[in-house]
């Protein structure tokens, strides 16, 4: 401190550091540094996805074969934590109007966002122009993204709930047709009495289904049975949820009779169950197309199918991963229709997409020869025709509290085989709690 | 919490320049230096801890979502609401219950281990390593750690149940004792924390004072009761403040154990924050509540301090 010579050097050090640091941080935040795509003759769109893991890396590839196949622009990906996280941030941005020029939703909670204004709308004429229109995806996927008369998001994939099973344990069950896929099931008696046949063959359970501490995966059953009887819930802002409780009852109590710990285990988690099918320890395991890579690395020797119709309509659960444009207040013109061009590029290339189990919204890619020589894809890629969403309300969806509160609303009744009725109360309970408040993004909406 | 550090002749005392009396020529200097060196912590600490206190109590006064709409002050409305929600209640209540649970244990578990290996268990070193390894996990780790052990079929918990004859158990399903569980792996993972703090209190303890009990024919129960956990006293004290104040906190853990699942029986108040803030987008009742546990935390922290105080003063009146 006393000597002079030491002191001044060491603010000069100081000094230098901070600025130093100063510009390392302005560098930092200057536009379109750090991409690995950066090219500066091309407008770089800012697109924003979800999706990691083994979906991640199959995006990631389509998003290079895109860009390679093009001069116009460049695609800077961010990728987010699934869920909360990624949701959180991306209405921040959109609330703050200054949000990537694309970004990735499930469809099911585009509704939630629509009404405050944090989706801008598509052009469909824009849309038709590049082929993409209401005839290039089938119905209820291209109805799930419209929202009061507009287009509100533009789905690239259906990924349903389906039904996994090991070709080899059900040729031994004798339940697999001629063509060497599984027969055809019309009633809960028969999908019982196939289920006995598989555990036999498997020597341990027929069928794998993890759902314990995991919302989703009760509700993804639960609803793909529920809405099989041909109804749906019906979710009215301000109102009461419209349940038919009968059906609901008899909907939870045919998981109960499935998860006796003979047919399937009584208590098993999302892991354990992907252990036990994918070590060939069962013969059925129920889940979403995603964990197709998962199966196929396993080795084992499986097929696909979509939930047989138990119980008289053909129905699965499912979401999409939908493209929307997160509100900009004064977006560039130029991007806009980059971004268009972007997305139909991409919905063209998502043949891709498929491998990673989702089914591709875009009709000119399931119906190409391609798409139907593609094993077990093609097998499953019906349910398109069937997808049931989340009913529409702004607490539901994929990622929300609103799974989980079912989760925790009918577990106990799944785990011990309880009152079903009293697990349905309290999941009727905890929604009509949620309908009474108003959508946070748009606190005067009343519908 | 305050900077406000009282002077005692054990605390360490920072010294800025003096007030009173007329100042040396140079001290205008060190005070312009003391600031330079306060400078980069006080922006850091303005920016993000007064700011974000100051804007979250505005906030509470508004119906602001995260999503940007709202914003209109609604006055006392947030607070009128989250008085009359059950589930916050249920949620401080379940904060509470798990602070209780989990302090005792936490206090009583950590003074056995200390006591144990500091008379003289073999290899200390190795029952200081393994006790204490477990608190520099993430939560993240020991979550997963816990859930597999938990988990009801596969698990290393009822594997043990069931070896010694008794009835498996749904630990993270059951909502009559997943908050045991939760307490369970807590107390395991953050045991060694007190641990460690009770084994250098206790190797402070004048050896003398053993010494001159054993002398008077003092057995090694009469010892531990009537001289080392008196010595240990302020350390207890300490220890459980501190452990409260952690414990209140709970959230991770439990967020992470209980997965994609709503449990009215462990959600405690710092998650329902975060779902009223982050998932139900409502910032402004996020913030409410947040005020209202910040409330009691501050008259919990005033009613210790009004405790030890008085401890304290009785002890200097004896002196």
């Amino acid at each position: 401190m006393s000597s002079p010579p030491f002191s001044a050097s060491r603010r000069q050090f100081l000094a230098l550091g901070g600025i130093a640091a100063a510009t390392a941080f302005l560098a930092s935040c200057a536009p379109g540094s750090g991409s690995i795509f950066a090219n500066s003759s091309r407008p770089e769109l800012q697109f924003w996805h979800l999706l990691s893991g083994g979906d991640g890396v199959t995006m990631s590839t389509l998003l290079d074969q895109v860009q390679a196949a093009q001069n116009a622009y460049a695609v800077r990906p961010t990728v987010l934590a699934w869920g909360e996280p990624y949701y959180t941030k991306l209405a921040m941005a959109a609330a703050g109007g200054r949000a990537p020029d694309v970004a990735i939703m499930h469809a099911t909670r585009t509704l939630g966002w629509a009404p405050g204004g944090l989706l801008d709308e598509w052009d469909l004429d824009k849309l038709a122009a590049l082929g993409v229109s209401e005839e290039t995806f089938s119905a209820p996927i291209w109805e799930k993204g419209r929202i009061d008369g507009k287009q509100m998001s533009i789905a690239l994939d259906a990924h349903p709930f389906v039904l996994f099973y090991n070709t080899d344990i059900c040729a031994k069950a004798d339940v697999l047709g001629a063509d060497g896929r599984l027969k055809p099931v019309s009633s809960p008696e028969e999908f019982l009495e196939m289920l006995r046949a598989v555990a036999a063959a498997s020597g341990g359970h027929a069928l794998s289904y993890g759902y314990l501490g995991d919302g989703a995966q009760m509700w993804r059953l639960f609803y793909t049975l529920y809405t099989q009887h041909g109804i749906e819930m019906e979710m009215p802002l301000g109102g009461t949820l419209g349940i038919d409780r009968d059906v609901a009852i008899e909907s939870l109590e045919f998981m109960q009779q499935i998860l006796d710990g003979e047919l399937a285990a009584a208590q098993s988690d999302y892991g354990t169950a992907v252990a036990e099918f994918s070590t060939g320890k069962s013969g059925f395991f129920l889940s979403g197309v995603w964990e197709l890579r998962t199966m196929q690395d396993a080795g084992i020797p499986f097929d696909m199918a979509m939930i047989p119709t138990i119980f008289g309509t053909p129905s699965v659960y499912a979401d999409s991963h939908s493209f929307v444009l997160p509100h900009q207040s004064s977006p560039d013109e130029t991007k806009r229709d980059l971004s268009y061009r972007f997305v139909a590029d991409l919905l063209k290339s998502s043949l891709g997409w498929a491998e990673a189990g989702h089914i591709p919204a875009y009709l000119p890619v399931t119906e190409s020869a391609e798409y139907s020589t593609l094993v077990p894809q093609a097998h499953y890629a019906e349910a398109a025709q069937h997808v049931t969403y989340d009913p529409p309300a702004w607490f539901t969806g994929s990622g929300s509290n609103f799974q989980g509160d079912f989760g925790g609303a009918v577990q106990p009744a799944l785990m011990s085989g309880s009152d079903a009725g009293e697990a349905l109360d309290r999941f009727i309970d905890t929604v009509n709690v949620r309908l009474l408040q108003p959508n946070p993004a748009d606190p005067t909406e009343v519908s | 919490m305050t900077a406000v550090t009282p002077r005692t002749d054990t605390s360490l005392v920072v010294t800025g320049s003096p007030r009173h009396g007329r100042r040396p020529a140079r001290s205008r200097r060190d005070e312009l230096s003391g600031w330079l060196f306060a400078g980069p912590f006080l922006v850091v600490f303005l920016l993000f801890m007064v700011w974000p206190i100051l804007h979250g109590i505005y906030l509470s006064f508004t119906d602001q979502s995260l999503t940007g709409a709202g914003g209109e002050l609604v006055g006392f409305a947030n607070y009128a609401d989250a008085l009359s929600d059950p589930v916050m209640w249920q949620s401080l209540g379940n904060t509470a219950w798990f602070t209780v649970l989990s302090t005792v244990p936490l206090v009583l578990i950590a003074l056995v281990m200390a006591l144990l290996v500091d008379r003289g268990l073999p290899g200390q070193w190795l029952w200081r390593l393994s006790f204490f390894t477990p608190y520099l996990l993430a939560s993240t780790v020991i979550s997963q750690i816990w859930v597999w052990i938990f988990n009801p079929q596969i698990g290393a918990a009822n594997n043990i149940l069931t070896a010694i004859g008794l009835e498996p158990v749904s630990w993270l399903q059951d909502p009559n004792i997943n908050m045991m569980a939760i307490v369970i792996a807590t107390v395991w993972w953050t045991v060694g924390f007190n641990f460690l703090l009770y084994l250098a209190a206790l190797q402070n303890v004048p050896p003398q004072q053993y010494e001159a009990a054993s002398l008077d024919g003092a057995g090694t129960w009469r010892q531990i009761w009537s001289i080392t956990i008196p010595q240990l006293g302020p350390t207890t004290g300490m220890i459980v403040i501190l452990q409260v104040l952690a414990s209140l906190k709970l959230f991770d853990q439990a967020y992470q154990m209980l997965g994609g699942v709503s449990s009215d029986t462990t959600r405690s108040i710092v998650q329902y924050i975060y779902e009223a803030g982050f998932v139900d987008y409502r910032f402004g009742y996020s913030s409410a509540i947040s005020y209202i546990f910040f409330a009691l935390i501050v008259i919990i922290g005033l009613g210790q301090a009004i405790v030890t105080g008085r401890r304290n003063s009785a002890k200097a009146g004896a002196r």
